[in-house]
């Protein structure tokens, strides 16, 4: 297969990106439930990195035609109201289940939802920790948790690719970005970028999809979002919190503790924090 | 000439009898006219009474042109387009727009479902005018002639637009239904579910939200505003079911300069007697405090602003 024809699949692919499945039955169960507390709804969304997407995606879209971006769920909730949002979340998540039933391939779907979550927990705990406006906590958290969102395409329509990229990262120990464009001649950061650009996701969300693995050369406004993401990945990798196909991270730049203001022992001081929020999560969704 | 015309301002369903004669009992339903241009806000009964007098005083000057805004597709803001006169009348055209839900079907199903032998005599497809349905967002529109028609997504159980006409340096703005945003999320810390973080985002969401709907219709000449209950009736049992209290509208104009408010969307079951007396004393509580004009809509009632 020449390389334009992956390209090509991948873009046809995102046009109907499907939910990751496991939240689905969890979703619909939530709306489909008249006394749904905006609580209730925001956590099952705001718990899974496509859904919570896509829900975003059709706020933001021309559709709505809202003069400022809504960057939150709780924003949404409060300006769409309860049931709008849960009709959108409801129309996605069914939509999405009866489009695909392959779900993921080479990756397992449940690794890599947890190693999503696992970077949205942690780039909110090194916001926190810098002192960031609360209205900016969840942009922290929704970056992390669809960083990898490039992935999905990636896994699911190239699953074969996928496997070989994977082999070569380990056999050579070496970043699975690095190996996905040797095989793939495209990375999960580049994937990631396009489905960015189709949900019209842009600012620091998009910014941390497409250079959470490429901080050096990017000059953007959101540096430090971007860096926070590129922590907390390394940190969900490196302590084999969910799985990313990513066994080699290479090692975060010293300036980028610097810059963030975290030393690497708060970073290992944070398991027991970290480990509470996805358990919280894990029950919340069924997922053990 | 700008001038606005009340022949509906009934909120939920029409109430002839009686107790109507002088607020009246239609629903929603407002004509507009910029010089030459007709714009009609809302299709609900009083749209009836609105479609007779144009074919009867319109039609003589030539095709009747209109613009229909529609703030959201209820019942009681559509129910009177049927016996709209005009459609039924060769060479009328019609913009008809209005906010609709994605999930939803579009504005000509949702409008003209309406018009099926299941309803109604005649089917859409029968009609003679020639209506075009334009979906409408948050935006700013240019009717021609110096006409320019704002909208501002309002807070209702479904997808509502506020409207803010500005000609001739003047400005009119409608703000139903509409209940202020509020914080939907629990802010007690003894509540299970409460987390700081979203209790502070939702309580300046709400408090943003209800900035820009003010900023909307700020410094309007006339603002139309739901007041469909009193604070006490809101608080006990009214939450969340997209209406202000007359408290909320009466602050908000006074914050934003508005010039001249009229009370709107009156409860189906307030009768003459009772929306006397509460205009009568909501014009006291004012009286001496602001430069604000207040008055509850009237049906038949005309404004000229220009």
């Amino acid at each position: 297969m020449q390389e334009n024809d992956y390209a090509r699949k991948i873009k046809t692919y995102i046009v109907s990106m499907p939910s990751l499945p496991t939240t689905v039955a969890k979703v619909m169960e939530i709306c489909n439930n008249p006394k749904t507390s905006p609580t209730d709804l925001d956590r099952v969304i705001s718990l899974d990195p496509v859904l919570m997407g896509k829900v975003l995606k059709l706020i933001n879209s021309a559709y709505y035609g809202f003069q400022n971006q809504v960057t939150s769920l709780v924003r949404a909730i409060i300006m769409l109201g309860v049931n709008t949002v849960k009709n959108l979340a409801l129309n996605t998540a069914v939509l999405d289940k009866l489009s695909d039933k392959s779900g993921f391939r080479a990756l397992n779907m449940e690794g890599f939802w947890r190693h999503s979550l696992c970077t949205g927990v942690v780039a909110k705990l090194i916001a926190r920790k810098r002192g960031v406006d609360a209205q900016h906590l969840d942009e922290y958290f929704a970056a992390g948790l669809l960083h990898d969102i490039g992935k999905v395409p990636l896994n699911n329509i190239l699953s074969n690719e996928y496997i070989r990229a994977m082999s070569l990262a380990d056999r050579e120990r070496i970043a699975l970005y690095l190996a996905e464009k040797r095989t793939i001649d495209m990375d999960h950061a580049e994937a990631g970028s396009m489905i960015a650009d189709a949900w019209h996701l842009d600012g620091p969300i998009a910014d941390s999809i497409k250079y959470h693995h490429s901080l050096d050369v990017y000059e953007g406004p959101n540096e430090i979002i971007v860096m926070a993401v590129a922590a907390a990945d390394y940190y969900a990798n490196r302590e084999g919190i969910g799985f990313s196909g990513c066994l080699y991270p290479e090692k975060l730049d010293p300036g980028i503790y610097e810059k963030l203001g975290i030393s690497k022992t708060w970073l290992e001081e944070i398991d027991s924090l970290v480990s509470t929020e996805i358990e919280k999560a894990s029950v919340f969704l069924n997922i053990k | 000439m700008f001038t606005v015309k009340i022949w509906g301002d009934r909120g939920s369903m029409p109430v002839p009898g009686p107790d109507t004669v002088i607020f009246g009992g239609n629903t929603s339903c407002l004509e507009i006219r910029c010089g030459k241009k007709l714009v009609i806000i809302d299709a609900g009964s009083g749209i009836r009474s609105l479609g007779d007098w144009i074919a009867k005083n319109d039609l003589k000057n030539g095709p009747i042109d209109a613009d229909i805004f529609l703030t959201h597709t209820h019942w009681d803001h559509i129910m009177g387009f049927p016996m709209f006169t005009p459609i039924y009348i060769p060479g009328t055209t019609l913009r008809i727009h209005g906010p609709v839900n994605f999930e939803d079907e579009t504005l000509e199903q949702i409008i003209g479902s309406q018009l099926s032998y299941r309803y109604w005599p005649v089917r859409q497809d029968e009609l003679a005018a020639k209506i075009k349905y334009q979906s409408l967002k948050e935006t700013q529109l240019d009717l021609g002639d110096g006409v320019i028609v704002k909208t501002k997504y309002l807070n209702h159980p479904v997808l509502c637009l506020g409207y803010r006409i500005e000609y001739e340096g003047k400005a009119m703005a409608t703000a139903y239904d509409h209940e202020p945003f509020i914080n939907l999320f629990p802010v007690d810390p003894k509540d299970p579910d409460y987390d700081p973080v979203i209790a502070e985002e939702g309580n300046k969401a709400a408090t943003e939200e209800n900035a820009r709907v003010e900023s909307f219709f700020h410094g309007a000449d006339l603002l139309i505003h739901d007041t469909q209950y009193s604070a006490k009736e809101y608080r006990a049992s009214k939450i969340g079911w997209g209406h202000s209290s007359f408290e909320h509208a009466i602050n908000a104009a006074n914050r934003a300069k508005v010039k001249h408010l009229l009370l709107f969307h009156h409860d189906p079951n307030r009768s003459d007697m009772e929306l006397q007396e509460l205009e009568l004393f909501y014009k006291e509580k004012v009286k001496n405090k602001s430069s604000l004009k207040i008055d509850a809509s009237r049906e038949g009632q005309t404004f000229t602003l220009a």
